[in-house]
């Protein structure tokens, strides 16, 4: 018959005996008892060889807290008198192994998605061909406004994903060096162009937030998919509804990644290091979301849409691009008489080919 | 290549700049102008001082239609010599290794605000010189040339602010260098000729007693 011992009463006689070793080893009178003496045999044996650290019961009890211990000290700052971040570690290993890989993933994805639709479609053309009539898009201030945005979002990306993936992507490409002189210099730059992207948002919200209300059959459009996929273009204005879901993400996303930006940037206004921690996981996740967003901008105003990039660079396009992708704009301008022939457009360009201007006058033409 | 480009190409840079500057200058006044004959009806000199002056605002009648302009060159002059004259790093500069005396700098706010105006200007007066179709004809390679070699000095510049590698600050100082040869031989001599332009400009339609 096979003894059972219940947990418990082993439990009260190990610390019993615990107790009554410790009682004696206080009081010198007795050899430790046998277990208690191996054990302590062992952890001499452990840690033979390794240095003694004499701050590690320190360390545990700074550290392994569930909770922020705040201290008291003369040094003026936010969290100066937090020894110890105990979200540090936390939010490192969220960072190294979620938020980069996630935009890693995201921005991977949506170029992928890019790539597969223009091997398998090829871009929307203009179904029709150019025209050679034009219709006037864009005014200067807004193609301006455009190209400074678009230059600052891109100088700001680039150097926000080497500081946010930089460990990860560049230093084994790099070296650690090298590396850290690109970190420093994308760093100052990024907060020195951070500001400007800022007022850039605010300028594309004032020239453009007039066109860009949801008007009858924007939605038509969304479930349409744009004609990007099949069937006949559907029916827009001066903006479609994927212009229109672009502004709104630049300008809202935009002031989410600005607002953030200056929080981290200027780290002087009372915000504390959580703040500041989440303001890092808005700011990656919205920039993200805003570079992934300019790769579809980009290609449909590039590649995947040709004749749609003159709008941006003459401020002219086709009559039929218009009349394909903004049919409803289109026949605006077309019952206005605002079609301009393309000796009307080349003069309006100055390129109107030299036999066709007038010659200049000489001595003697009066 | 430190060395290099603190020393030689430093001295190289520094002689091509002023000779350039000198022999340029020099080669205008020596052009000289025809005699003037005509009975003056005013003088040239209040001309002179009034065209001066008055240059800094557009005309009248020109102002609406280059506005954009307008603001985005005083943001980029003012904002570049702010940077350059009262940044930390070249007030020290220019005392330790020119000019021996040193002033107060500005504050890294002011500097941040400086660089920003600075930025903006130069990009909005480049990107309006490529889409406004009258300033995209009257360019040349001088100008786009000009404009992306300031734009990366003042961009090297602001990189290297930290000041703790000698990388950034070694690439900076190799792209001023680089604008230092090339100045002389440019449009970028307007920094030096506009005053005796308008000056020359105003004394000559002064005479004639016109407004110019």
């Amino acid at each position: 018959m096979r003894m059972s011992i219940k947990p418990a009463s082993v439990e009260r006689r190990l610390c019993a005996g615990v107790f009554l070793a410790f009682l004696l080893g206080l009081l010198g009178l007795a050899p430790l008892p046998g277990g208690v003496a191996m054990a302590a045999d062992k952890v001499q044996t452990e840690l033979a060889g390794k240095p003694n650290n004499p701050g590690a019961e320190l360390w545990r009890d700074v550290r392994q807290r569930d909770t922020q211990i705040k201290g008291v000290t003369q040094v003026e700052g936010m969290d100066a008198g937090v020894l110890i971040n105990i979200n540090g570690e936390r939010w490192r290993r969220f960072r190294m192994e979620q938020l980069i890989p996630a935009v890693g993933v995201a921005l991977g994805g949506v170029l992928g998605l890019i790539l597969l639709f223009h091997l398998v479609k090829r871009g929307v053309p203009i179904a029709a061909g150019l025209s050679g009539k034009y219709l006037h898009r864009f005014k200067e201030i807004d193609r301006l406004l455009h190209w400074t945005v678009a230059l600052v979002f891109i100088f700001l990306a680039l150097t926000g994903l080497i500081l946010l993936t930089g460990r990860v992507i560049l230093i084994p490409l790099l070296g650690p060096e090298l590396f850290a002189t690109l970190a420093s210099a994308s760093k100052e730059g990024h907060n020195l162009f951070g500001p400007l992207f800022l007022v850039g948002v605010i300028g594309l919200f004032i020239r453009f937030v007039s066109k860009n209300f949801l008007r009858k059959g924007d939605i038509g459009w969304l479930f349409k998919g744009g004609g990007f996929f099949a069937g006949k273009h559907p029916s827009a204005g001066f903006f479609n509804m994927g212009e229109k879901i672009w502004f709104w993400l630049v300008i809202l996303v935009g002031l989410v990644v600005s607002a953030t930006g200056l929080i981290l940037e200027f780290p002087f206004f009372g915000q504390d290091r959580s703040l500041m921690e989440l303001a890092l996981v808005l700011h990656g996740v919205g920039a993200a979301l805003l570079i992934a967003g300019s790769f579809g901008h980009i290609y449909v105003g590039t590649a995947g849409m040709p004749g749609s990039l003159s709008s941006m660079t003459t401020g002219y396009v086709d009559l039929n691009w218009a009349r394909q992708h903004h049919n409803l704009w289109a026949e605006e301008c077309e019952s206005r008489d605002e079609v301009l022939s393309k000796s009307e457009f080349e003069r309006s360009r100055g390129e109107t080919p030299l036999g066709d201007r007038p010659e200049p006058l000489t001595r003697g033409d009066g | 290549m430190t060395a290099f480009v603190d020393g030689p190409l430093w001295n190289f840079a520094l002689l091509v700049f002023l000779l350039g500057i000198v022999w340029r200058l020099f080669s205008i006044v020596k052009a000289g102008s025809k005699p003037d004959y005509s009975v003056a009806r005013r003088s040239a000199g209040s001309g002179a001082v009034m065209t001066l002056f008055r240059r800094f605002l557009p005309r009248r009648d020109m102002a609406p239609k280059i506005r954009i302009h307008t603001v985005a060159g005083y943001m980029f002059h003012l904002g570049l010599f702010a940077l350059l004259l009262f940044a930390a790093p070249h007030v020290l500069f220019l005392e330790q290794h020119l000019l021996g005396v040193g002033w107060t700098p500005m504050p890294y706010w002011a500097f941040i605000v400086a660089s920003q105006l600075a930025f903006a200007g130069l990009l909005l007066l480049w990107l309006r010189r490529l889409l406004n179709p009258v300033t995209r004809l009257i360019s040349d390679a001088d100008d786009h040339i000009a404009a992306i070699l300031v734009f990366v000095v003042m961009l090297t510049g602001c990189l290297a602010l930290m000041e703790e590698f000698t990388g950034l600050r070694v690439l900076h100082r190799f792209t001023v260098e680089l604008l230092m040869i090339y100045f002389p031989f440019s449009r970028l001599m307007h920094a030096f000729t506009f005053i005796p332009s308008r000056a020359f400009t105003g004394a000559w339609f002064g005479r004639r007693g016109v407004d110019a």
